[in-house]
């Protein structure tokens, strides 16, 4: 197997003890740069790279995603001051216009299918299939302890129990995926596996075997309820098999004796500490091969959250990204907050979008820092997309979605471009794009059969 | 916004309109509905030519606009399949809103021949013709019946759910809905961890005195002479009997006692081996899933005992059945309606029935959010502690058990002259002499307070954090206590313009006027705002107020169709004079829907209007409801799909 001597090795780093909240590994890891270029000549994607989407709510105002200075040749040579904090990663990057969504851009119908090829049911509470990250995950899925690893910050106010609003990834038409938002449940289910429990293989299997015998006698409609009551079983099954398969070669990589923290319970009152430490989870999990496909939602769909932390900044999220009203009297806003002109309240729209930025930025920057045995960084390794299901917050445009692309896809993904496709784009096509870095073998997704060029 | 073809119509539809918004649409479709009956029959596919002919330019293929594909809509049969849409293009039509501007119009003639259509074919449709009592299909426990499931089986309050990822809800607005309760990995590895919390926790060797309690209840059998697999066999079976809801059958008890015997085996310690069938108990789908027995072919069901009495306790009291149900289960007498009318009485007179009102009535009413969602910032706020977000949510949640426990007609939820109160709450409200922090039942002197509308839960989630909003209050009013949602607001709907909103020389409530009066937009806020000004006396957290910025409040009403009515008083009278049939669908509905755990659909209509109808030739009696519905079709019988689609 690919890579186990490194992944074991931080295994047996989780029995360490340790107290910081942030997970201080990321930094001592580190091995030194290979000479030749690691990715040159690939083109194809590649099973073994890694797929993240980071999903923002509310848009981003009009101008602030366009770049000041472009290249005869396409490359980003500065971006605009909204975007600062991505400046100094800007060659990791794809910064795409003309993209569109095609399935609505509302708060919740927007964000519902974000990730899938046709529209939101609300009646039905159903989109039109399996989202395209589950499409990876599902393809990829006994090749890692998780299939795939939803996570979400948890929710603030108003919708925060709403479900469009809060599902981007769907494992078939019904299902949204359960987030985690609580980051050392995130840990837990990455790195659970060593410990004794009583629920082991006997146990697991007559729990297997009575679901079956339900579902041998039950209707069609409750069919597919205990399918899913088995696959969740299924993977905790996986767990086991996994560990039965590591148990050895863990004893065997004792050699390194760093720590590595489990975080606290709980969720960390600072914003910031929250976010990052969610991102320091989807590195771990790609480091640790314990999933190659990741999700993280920023914040629900309609986020009314204040980013009073943030200078000059106040009132809620989705009530700033409502610019244009001043007022503080319309019915999205919280009736103690009000702006003296539109431009200042654009202005702390565009703070809160550039606070995000530096969150991806920081990924971008973690993912490169780390190199594989195969002498490539996580970041060359992975595919990302990072943005919004709704354009202007004001307008509710759904033409010219704020997408950002990062990563090389193991060579399949040429970065630090502006990427303007000269007609209007339907997104499903980015997403073709990006599942095909991940070496799967699709070529339709609802409407679109040509996948966005990327190299 | 002015557009001089618009003057025409927009003259013409507002008598329509005025009657539309006057008494509400259910009376609207009524009147239209008389006055068709005489031309039924004559223009049996009038309407759908109508569409055919003027909307399918637009409305069709999958691009259709506004995601309306009428060339799918018009094929289903039955039409009423999809009720919700065909009254959105009633409504739609009716209002003039469509076709849009920049097309032909409709005639009156042909406004008038598809109004006949819409109200023989669509809202007159013949129930009985599609008579179906629905599937409840398999669906795991809520978090909270889990929790309270729990509770009953140990006897002891032991889970711990606040790590369970959140449950969501969707369209019907309660959690217990099949189709939001999913069952992944994530939560499966919660209730594993779970389980094996709480049975450690009952056999840690220094557990405190309630938890030895409740595990010499779990290990106590009958015949103490029995010792190591047969003592164990024993108190699996009992232990079975109780978490499945059902008598645990041959097979399980042989596939459990292994677990315990390959342990048992090994170290020869009673009670560590009895740990493990119990804890795999706890994760077996018998248990965490709502299972029921097996249906055969695609007839109608009758459910079983068993089945019943899980219907009814989770129903009734959001836990497992106790021993009583499930006694008269096995002697196949729960079922009888003498019995089941009896059992029905107890289960009410159970405090576990407050469920209703904690679980049922709050996810209903929305003050569920109270403390959650909804709160105050404690710093600026120091008055709006814990205790209060409490006593607020239980005001509600009691007060809607006690109409129930004592069959008090359904308008005292609207026009009670009581309600509960504690110290901390009652301050709130301005009111003396309630010590202490019990809740209680208090007699209202003064008539500020009374009833679901002036209670500070529901005013508190129907307005925004730091102020109140007249159109919220009166949609929820509209929408959630009646179930008679306005249309919703027409595709391109101007908004607020700050212009106004930044005049000085306008009171709020002109502000709000000044936006209601685009003419796209007055219909349905003729409807919403006069019921929402009517409440302004209460803030946003609930607290009585006779001033708001700067200006004496004014909480006068006028309905469109000319009544006027002052304050909370005024609008519990409207309610209860001129709308009680639809607060008798509406708790119908919700309760229905809530008791059988899925979303109402069409062919549900029938046991709808029957329970309604039951309910108000008794005075509407809340038990006469809640017996109606236990007695509905759906909720006795069930019926297989031949597909998963329909």
């Amino acid at each position: 197997m690919r890579k186990t001597a490194l992944r074991i090795s931080r295994r047996t780093l989780l029995q360490g003890t340790g107290a910081a909240l942030a997970l201080p590994w990321l930094d001592i890891m580190k091995i030194p740069r290979a000479q030749a270029d690691p990715i040159a000549g690939l083109k194809r994607g590649s099973q073994n790279n890694r797929l993240a989407y980071l999903y923002f709510p509310n848009g981003s105002a009009q101008g602030s995603w366009q770049p000041e200075k472009i290249g005869t040749d396409g490359s980003l040579q500065k971006l605009n001051r909204w975007m600062a904090p991505l400046e100094s990663v800007k060659q990791h990057i794809l910064v795409a216009n003309n993209l569109w969504t095609p399935r609505g851009n509302g708060h919740g119908a927007g964000t519902a299918t974000w990730l899938t090829d046709g529209g939101y049911n609300e009646r039905k509470i159903q989109v039109t299939g399996r989202s395209a990250d589950q499409i990876v995950a599902h393809r990829l899925k006994d090749q890692t302890v998780l299939p795939s690893l939803e996570l979400s910050v948890k929710g603030e106010g108003h919708f925060s129990g709403c479900l469009p609003r809060n599902s981007i990834s769907w494992r078939d038409a019904g299902t949204p995926l359960e987030r985690e938002t609580e980051p050392r449940s995130v840990f837990d289910r990455m790195f659970r596996t060593s410990e004794t429990s009583a629920i082991d293989r006997s146990v697991v299997d007559v729990v297997l075997e009575h679901a079956r015998q339900i579902k041998r006698a039950g209707s069609i409609e409750d069919q597919r309820k205990i399918d899913e009551y088995l696959e969740s079983v299924r993977g905790l099954e996986r767990r086991l098999d996994f560990a039965e398969k590591q148990t050895q070669q863990a004893l065997d990589n004792r050699q390194v004796t760093d720590t590595l923290t489990r975080p606290q319970p709980g969720i960390p009152t600072n914003h910031q500490t929250y976010v990052r430490l969610m991102l320091d989870l989807i590195v771990l999990a790609f480091w640790a091969d314990a999933t190659r496909v990741c999700t993280f939602m920023l914040d629900h769909g309609q986020s009314n959250r204040y980013f009073d932390f943030i200078p000059d900044c106040k009132g809620t999220w989705h009530a700033l990204s409502h610019y244009r009203d001043i007022s503080g009297r319309t019915e999205d806003d919280d009736g103690k907050t009000s702006w003296n002109t539109v431009t200042s309240k654009r202005d702390m729209y565009n703070r809160v979008t550039r606070w995000h930025h530096s969150q991806f930025a920081y990924l971008i920057k973690k993912l490169h820092g780390i190199r594989e045995a195969n002498g490539r960084t996580l970041l060359e390794s992975s595919t990302l997309c990072y943005g919004s299901s709704i354009s202007d917050g004001h307008n509710h445009g759904e033409d010219n979605l704020p997408l950002i692309l990062a990563g090389y896809g193991g060579g399949s993904i040429n970065p630090g471009r502006y990427l303007k496709p000269k007609r209007a784009t339907s997104m499903s096509r980015m997403h073709l794009a990006m599942m095909q870095t991940m070496g799967i073998d699709i070529h339709r997704l609802g409407d679109e059969e040509e996948p966005l060029e990327l190299l | 916004m002015q557009r001089a073809d618009q003057v025409l119509p927009r003259s013409r539809t507002s008598t329509v309109l005025h009657l539309f918004s006057s008494v509400g649409c259910c009376f609207f479709i009524l009147a239209l509905l008389c006055s068709a009956k005489t031309l039924q029959g004559q223009n049996d596919e009038a309407g759908i030519r109508l569409l055919q002919n003027q909307c399918l330019d637009c409305h069709s293929g999958p691009r259709a606009d506004g995601e309306l594909d009428l060339s799918v809509l018009i094929k289903q049969r039955p039409l009423v399949k999809e009720y919700d849409i065909w009254r959105n293009i009633f409504q739609r039509i009716a209002l003039g809103d469509m076709p849009p501007a920049d097309h032909a119009k409709l005639t009156v003639k042909q406004k008038e021949a598809f109004s006949n259509w819409y109200t023989s074919a669509i809202y007159n449709f013949d129930y009985d013709s599609v008579r179906h009592p629905g599937y409840e299909p398999v669906r795991r426990l809520t978090h909270v019946e889990y929790q309270n499931t729990i509770r009953d089986l140990f006897k002891i309050d032991l889970a711990d759910v606040s790590k369970f990822t959140a449950d969501l809800s969707g369209r019907s607005g309660f959690e217990n809905s099949a189709n939001t309760l999913f069952l992944q990995t994530g939560l499966f590895e919660k209730y594993t961890q779970s389980a094996e919390s709480l049975v450690s926790r009952l056999f840690a060797p220094t557990a405190a005195a309630p938890l030895i309690r409740a595990k010499q209840k779990l290990l106590k059998i009958e015949n103490r002479q029995l010792a190591g697999s047969e003592r164990a066999r024993e108190i699996i079976r009992r232990f079975g009997n109780r978490a499945f809801r059902r008598p645990i059958q041959p097979h399980e008890l042989d596939d459990l006692l292994k677990i315990f015997e390959s342990t048992f085996q090994q170290h020869g310690d009673f009670d560590a081996a009895i740990q493990k069938p119990i804890i795999a108990v706890l994760v077996m789908p018998q248990f965490l899933l709502k299972v029921e027995s097996e249906t055969s072919g695609f007839e109608p069901q009758k459910i079983s005992d068993f089945d019943l009495a899980s219907r009814l306790s989770y129903f009734l009291w959001a836990t497992m059945p106790d021993n009583q149900l499930l006694r008269l289960a096995s002697e196949g007498r729960l079922s009888e309606p003498q019995v089941l009318s009896e059992q029905v009485a107890r289960m009410l007179s159970s405090t576990r029935a407050r469920a209703l009102g904690t679980v049922f009535a709050a996810q209903w009413l929305g003050f569920d959010d109270v403390g959650i969602r909804r709160r105050q910032d404690p710093i600026d706020n120091p008055w709006c502690t814990e205790t209060l977000m409490e006593a607020m949510r239980a005001e509600s949640a009691l007060f809607f058990y006690s109409l129930l426990r004592d069959n008090q007609p359904l308008h005292r939820l609207i026009d009670a002259r009581y309600t509960y109160l504690n110290e901390e709450l009652a301050r709130h409200y301005g009111i003396k002499g309630i010590e202490g922090t019990k809740m209680r039942p208090v007699r209202l002197k003064t008539t500020k307070r009374g009833g679901i509308l002036t209670h500070a839960s529901v005013l508190s989630v129907t307005a925004f954090p730091d102020r109140t909003s007249p159109v919220v209050r009166g949609y929820w009013v509209l929408a959630s206590l009646l179930g008679t949602p306005p249309p919703e607001p027409p595709p391109d709907v101007g908004e607020i313009s700050a212009q106004v909103l930044n005049r000085d020389d306008l009171s709020f409530r002109e502000k709000v006027q000044l936006h209601s009066r685009n003419p796209q937009c007055a219909a349905c806020h003729q409807e919403m705002d006069p019921i929402g000004f009517s409440l302004e006396n209460y803030d946003n957290f609930g607290r009585w107020r006779s001033r708001q910025y700067g200006e004496t409040i004014d909480a006068q009403g006028q309905l469109p169709n000319g009544q006027r009515f002052v304050g909370a008083a005024g609008l519990r009278d409207v309610i209860v004079s001129q709308r009680m049939d639809d607060l008798t669908r509406q708790m119908a509905r919700k309760m229905l829907t809530y008791a059988i755990g899925r979303q109402l659909d069409f062919y549900d209509e029938a046991a709808l209007r029957k329970i309604v109808e039951t309910t108000r030739q008794d005075d509407y009696r809340f038990q006469t409801l809640l017996m109606a519905i236990i007695e509905s079709y759906p909720f006795q019988y069930k019926q297989q799909f031949q597909s998963a689609s329909e």
